[in-house]
This record gives structure tokens, sequence and C-alpha cells, in this order.
């Protein structure tokens, strides 16, 4: 086994080739014999049996936004810890684990300044308004 | 390092000759050839098996959930109701296919695929037993994580093109609700690489045995609070309840997938019952001790020491056992799974993102840095060789 | 065998998606071409071996990048109007002549340069064999953990920097009253 042995990713690719015809082919499969009579009425949106009022495609909050830039800088350093972690314990075991636990230490201690950070300036609360008038009326009650 | 399915059918001598055998007569190097059929036939054995579990997963749900609130559940299809799946399978099948006029139908259709793609590249990974793992990859657990992400993808796809308000909103929290616990469930994986020493499955799973003590889980306090927190991570990522605010039927209808009907609403149902195996299975590798049997069963050794068997036949015996050993524990925590829907009340949204961005996330980071400090201070040694080597020592004195 | 088949597929993915995202007008479809591209540029890196590299691909790019760009696309409202409420057309330039003219002699600027920097690669006399199946995640981790130690820890500090950025850009801002 000297070469490049790609055939561990052959289950990968077969797998997905096989999601796709197991969806697909019982979509099929139903297509020939299942009902098809559209009417308009049916062919609308949901909306507790009243006609749909415009559309559901609308300027959406921007706290799922911040909640998804967090993710990423969350999963980029995850995925930094990951090659670390698998080392460590080959590591420690010829007696640098002390050297390399310092350095996980400082690496997610700063990420955690962060969180805390976020934490402190509300960042993470889902109901901001309600933090924003409390932080108010306090500065008010002043 | 990577071994997968393939090289452990290998080690029997019949599929050498047809390997030779096949070289010879078609002129080339056939191991690619033979390796691609072994993979294709056990990535069948496999999809077939999940989609079955995934199936008797929505008669477990509703069987137990019966025996919860003391009725009686499905019972007229089959023994005990047990083909109700299959009746239910027939049913989305014959059912009206409806897409909305005014939905995106390009992303409509797509939708379930992006589901259904992620949750089954997951299955490649999934240590059934030591020889039944579809591939090994050196990268394993990180690329289940990856790609259990496109799921997230597939149910926020499937809120925004219905066109819906109830599945835009239910997308919406779907999608956020699972980027978020994506997070102490990746940093608990983290920590668990950390004792382990290396991301494949099988190097997982060979740091631990087949008795409790042994087993990751209790390894030390850190993994033990760690397991809860990826279980519940977990819970939350499969959309299951009390995490199951993208498909709140009480405030949303029926979340995201409220315009899906018959066969497209059922892939996301299937996705979703086999994501929750998978996830379960995850759990049961990295904390439950996998596929390990006690006593070193599953390699076999032992049966041909002491009973004389073949070798081969004695190593398919042990696969029969790490099989047994993995689906045992797996399905307990489905149970559990189950267990937890019908007992707990569902969460607002607010509280599930205070969750796990103030409790779950800190929690795990907590966990990395204690086990990293465990692994330094006690050179790797779990909490009951310690309390073993102590006890032992003690009484060595007296 | 099955190296050039996998390669084959990713390069596909990869190219077909990035044509796609160029040709579509409709910003949502052409998120989602995007991730068919960087699920085939994915498929390219364990095509050489690089595994780790090919998941964090996957993780980074596929689950998070995607979804990012999918909730940015939300703040705008969708796709339902091509216009914007100040009455600016959103996708101006996607999907006529104009993106096709720019775009290929984008692509023919930076492939000659490319050419350029790589030529001595594709010069040299290519290796008899490629590398074994490497662990490469183990590899990675010493390296980040010795030689690189330093790139290791600043990159926590970039990441810090990013967070607190992204959370101060996204608050919203304070109304002065008196």
């Amino acid at each position: 086994m000297s070469t490049l042995n790609l055939d561990v990713y052959m289950p990968v690719v077969i797998l997905i080739v096989l999601a796709t015809l197991v969806a697909g082919g019982s979509l099929l499969v139903g297509g020939l014999i299942r009902p098809h009579n559209p009417t308009k009425l049916k062919e609308t949106a949901y909306e507790c049996g009243e006609e749909p009022i415009g559309t559901a495609w609308a300027n959406f909050n921007v706290r799922f936004y911040v909640i998804a830039l967090i993710f990423i800088i969350f999963d980029v350093e995850s995925s930094l810890m990951f090659p670390v972690a698998a080392v460590f314990k080959r590591f420690n075991e010829i007696g640098l684990g002390g050297t390399l636990l310092m350095s996980v230490l400082t690496f997610v201690l700063v990420l955690v300044a962060g969180l805390v950070y976020c934490w402190k300036k509300g960042d993470l609360d889902w109901v901001k308004s309600f933090h924003a008038t409390k932080v108010n009326i306090a500065a008010k009650e002043k | 390092m990577n071994s997968t399915i393939f090289s452990y059918f290998s080690q029997s001598k019949e599929l050498s000759t047809i390997i030779s055998g096949l070289s010879k007569s078609l002129g080339f190097d056939a191991t690619s050839l033979v390796a691609f059929i072994v993979f294709a036939i056990a990535c069948l054995v496999v999809v077939g098996a999940l989609a079955t579990i995934g199936g008797l997963g929505t008669y477990a749900e509703r069987k137990i959930s019966a025996d919860l609130q003391a009725r009686q559940g499905p019972n007229r299809v089959g023994p005990y109701g047990i083909l109700q799946f299959l009746a239910d399978g027939v049913k989305m099948i014959l059912k009206e296919d409806i897409i909305p006029a005014n939905a995106d139908r390009f992303t409509f259709i797509l939708a379930p695929f992006l589901c259904m793609i992620g949750v089954f590249a997951t299955l490649a990974v999934v240590p059934f037993s030591s020889g039944f793992t579809l591939t090994d990859l050196n990268v394993g657990i990180f690329y289940l994580v990856g790609m259990a992400s496109l799921v997230g993808v597939g149910v926020f796809l499937g809120g925004y093109s219905s066109n819906s308000k109830w599945s835009m909103l239910g997308g919406m929290r779907g999608a956020s609700q699972i980027i978020s616990y994506e997070i102490p469930a990746t940093i608990t994986i983290i920590s668990i690489v950390l004792l382990a020493g290396g991301l494949s499955m099988g190097t997982l799973i060979g740091g631990q045995g087949g008795m409790p003590q042994e087993w990751y889980m209790f390894h030390n306090p850190f993994a033990f609070i760690g397991f809860f927190v990826y279980f519940i991570s977990a819970l939350a990522e499969t959309n299951r309840a009390p995490f199951d605010l993208p498909e709140a039927e009480s405030e949303l209808v029926s979340g995201y997938h409220t315009e899906y009907s018959g066969m497209r609403f059922g892939l996301f149902a299937l996705a979703e019952y086999i994501e929750v195996f998978v996830v379960c299975g995850v759990a049961t590798a990295l904390f439950l001790g996998g596929y390990k049997v006690p006593f070193e069963l599953g390699t076999g050794a032992i049966l041909v020491e002491k009973l004389g068997l073949d070798i081969m036949l004695a190593k398919n015996i042990g696969q029969v056992l790490e099989l047994g050993s993995f689906f045992t524990k797996t399905f307990a925590l489905y149970y559990v799974v189950i267990w937890v829907r019908w007992t707990l009340p569902r969460l607002r949204v607010d509280q599930l993102m205070t969750l796990c961005w103030k409790y779950l996330t800190p929690i795990a980071i907590f966990n990395l840095l204690g086990c990293a400090v465990w692994m330094y201070a006690f050179n790797g040694k779990s909490i009951y060789s310690l309390i073993f080597e102590t006890a032992s020592t003690v009484a060595g004195h007296h | 065998m099955f190296s050039n088949t996998l390669f084959m597929l990713s390069a596909a993915l990869t190219l077909g998606g990035a044509f796609a995202v160029v040709y579509s007008q409709n910003l949502m479809h052409a998120c989602i071409y995007l991730l068919a591209s960087l699920f085939g540029v994915a498929g390219l890196y364990a095509c050489i071996g690089a595994d780790f590299l090919a998941a964090t691909q996957l993780v980074v790019y596929a689950g998070g990048v995607v979804i990012l760009m999918l909730f940015a696309i939300m703040l705008t409202g969708g796709t339902g109007n091509k216009i914007n409420r100040y009455g600016l057309e959103k996708v101006a330039a996607m999907g006529n002549k104009k993106t096709y003219f720019t775009a290929g002699f984008a692509a023919v600027v930076t492939s000659l340069i490319i050419l350029k920097i790589i030529a001595s690669v594709l010069r040299a006399q290519p290796s008899k064999e490629l590398a074994a199946n490497q662990v490469t995640v183990e590899k990675l981790g010493t390296l980040l953990a010795t030689d690189h130690i330093l790139a290791f820890e600043i990159s926590s500090v970039m990441l810090l920097g990013a967070l607190v950025g992204a959370a101060i850009i996204s608050r919203p801002r304070k109304e002065k009253h008196d």
C-alpha cells in the first residue's frame, strides 16, 4: 500500500448516490400511482384557512445572523483544536504534555474572553429589546 | 490506517482467490472492482437496515408514547401493530404531491434530498462493529460533524422554499438551532478526542473497553458531564423534543415542513429518524465503549483458544457479539430519546438559545480544559484505575 | 481507477457549481450552487490525500459559511422581489452578457498568472507515485503544537477580534436621546 489509496472514500460516494436514488426513486414510483388533481386552492400556502397575505420572504431579524457569525468563529476554533487535541495524548506520553496544555489553555481562554465579552454586552441574549429597555430604564432612574 | 469493511473481508482466503481469478480473466488489477462490489453490497445492507430502523423508530415512538400515556398505540397492522410503518409508507407514496404555486420549486424539491444526503453520508463512518464499519476514515468523527451540518441547510431551504410564514419561521429557527447546538457537541467531541488521541472511530473506541469502568463516560468526572452535554446537544441538533421548536405544532402548525405532503414529507421524517439513530450511535461510540464486548470476546481470540474454533469463524462470532453490543447500547439511548420526548415540555425559543450559549457552551469548554488537565495530571489514567491503584497500595502497606 | 472517478466527480461538481453560481439570477439558488461547488472542492482535497482539509472544508464552508450566507440573504428579504426598498436592483449584474464577459476575462488573466507561478512545478519531473495514506491530522497537530505554535496562538487572537467585531457590527445602534 505505498500509493495513495482512495478506495476508502468509495462508501461515501456510494451512500450519497444511494440517498439520491432512494429519495428520487420513491418519488418517481409514487408519481406513477398517486393522484394528481391540482386546484388553485390546493396550491396556496397554508395560513390558517385565510388567503395568504403577501409573501413569506420578509427581511429577517438580525439576531439569526449574529448567531451564525458567532457559530462560524467557534467552528473555526474547533477545527483548529481537533489536530492539536489528537496529538495531546502522544505529547503527554513523551513528557511534553505540560507545554501543550499551556498552549491549549491560552488558545481556549482567549476565546473564552470573547465569549464573556459577548455575554456581558448582551449579544447572546435572544430578546434584545427587553435588555435594552431595562438598561434605558436603569439609566432614566439615575 | 484507514481500515474498511473491505479490509475485514480480505482477511479470508476466498476473497483473495476471487480477486486474483478476476484479475487474470479481466486482464487488470481487480482489487478496486471487488472493493467496489463489496462496498456497494455493504452500503445497500446498511441503508436497508437503517431505513427499517428509521421506520420502526416511528412505530416505537408511537408505541412507547402510548405506554407512557396508558393507551394502546398502533395495534391493527400485523402482530402488535408492528407493520404500521409499512402501511404508513404506502400511504405516503399514495398521497398527492402538492407544490405550492408561490413556492420556489427548485429549492422545494432539493431540500428533502439535502437532508437525506446529509444523513446517509454520515452512515459511512458509523462503527457498527470492528469489522463492519463501512469505512474507518482517519478524520472519522470530524467528517461526521461536517456531513451532519448539511441537514441544517436542508431544513432551512425546506422552510424558505415553501413561501409560507409558518415554514419560514420554522426553517430559520431550525437552522439557527442546529448550528448553535453544533458548538457544544463539537467541543465535547474534542474533549473525547483529547482522551483517545485520534479522530478515527477505531481509535476513539479502541481506547475503551467492554466493561463500564473502561468507558470514556466513566474515565473522569469531566467526561461524565460531557456525555450529558453531548446528549442534550444531539437532541437539539436532531430537532427532537424538548427542542422541537422548528416543527412546534402548537405555534408553527408543522414548522419547516408545513407545505410538504406525501413522500416529500416522508423523506424529511425518515432522515430525522435515521439521524437520531446516528447521533445515538456516536454517543455510544464516544462515551459508552462503542462495540466493545467484555473480556475481549470481540476479537475471537478466546474462542479460538478455549473452544478450538476456526480463526475466521471465531472472528465472525466476535463480530456478531460486537454488533449486539453496539445495537443494544444505541437502542437503549434511542429509547431514552423517545422517553424524553414524551416527558418534558417544549422550551421557548429564547430559553433554547440561553441553554446553548450560556450553559452548554461554557460547560463544554470547561470540560475540554478539565479533560486536558486530567490527562496531564494523572497521565491519562481513568478514575477507576486510580482508585484501584490507591486501594492496592494501601492494602499492600497493611 | 476510483481515484480518477472521484477526481472527475469532484472537478465536475466544482466547475459546474461555480458556473451555475454565475449563471443563476436567483441569489438563493446561487447560494445552493455554491454549496455544490464547495463540496466539490472538498472532494478535490480528498483526492490529493488531504483528508483533514477536506473535512474542514465540509465543516467550515459547507456547514457554516453557506448557512451564514443564507441568513445574510434573508436579512435582505430573500429573493421575492428583485428590487430592494431603495429601488436598486439586487442582482444587477448576474446572468447577463456583461457577467460572462467580465468573468471570462478575469478567468483568462487569473489562469495566466497562476500558470506563470506554477510553471516550475509543471515542468518538473513528476514523482513516480503519490505519497502513501498518511495520518495528516497528527502531522498537522504536531506542527501546530511545535513549529507553528505562534501561528496557532495568534489565530485565537484573530478569532477573538472577529468575534468582538461581529458582535459590535450587528449590535443595534443606540438611539441618542436628549
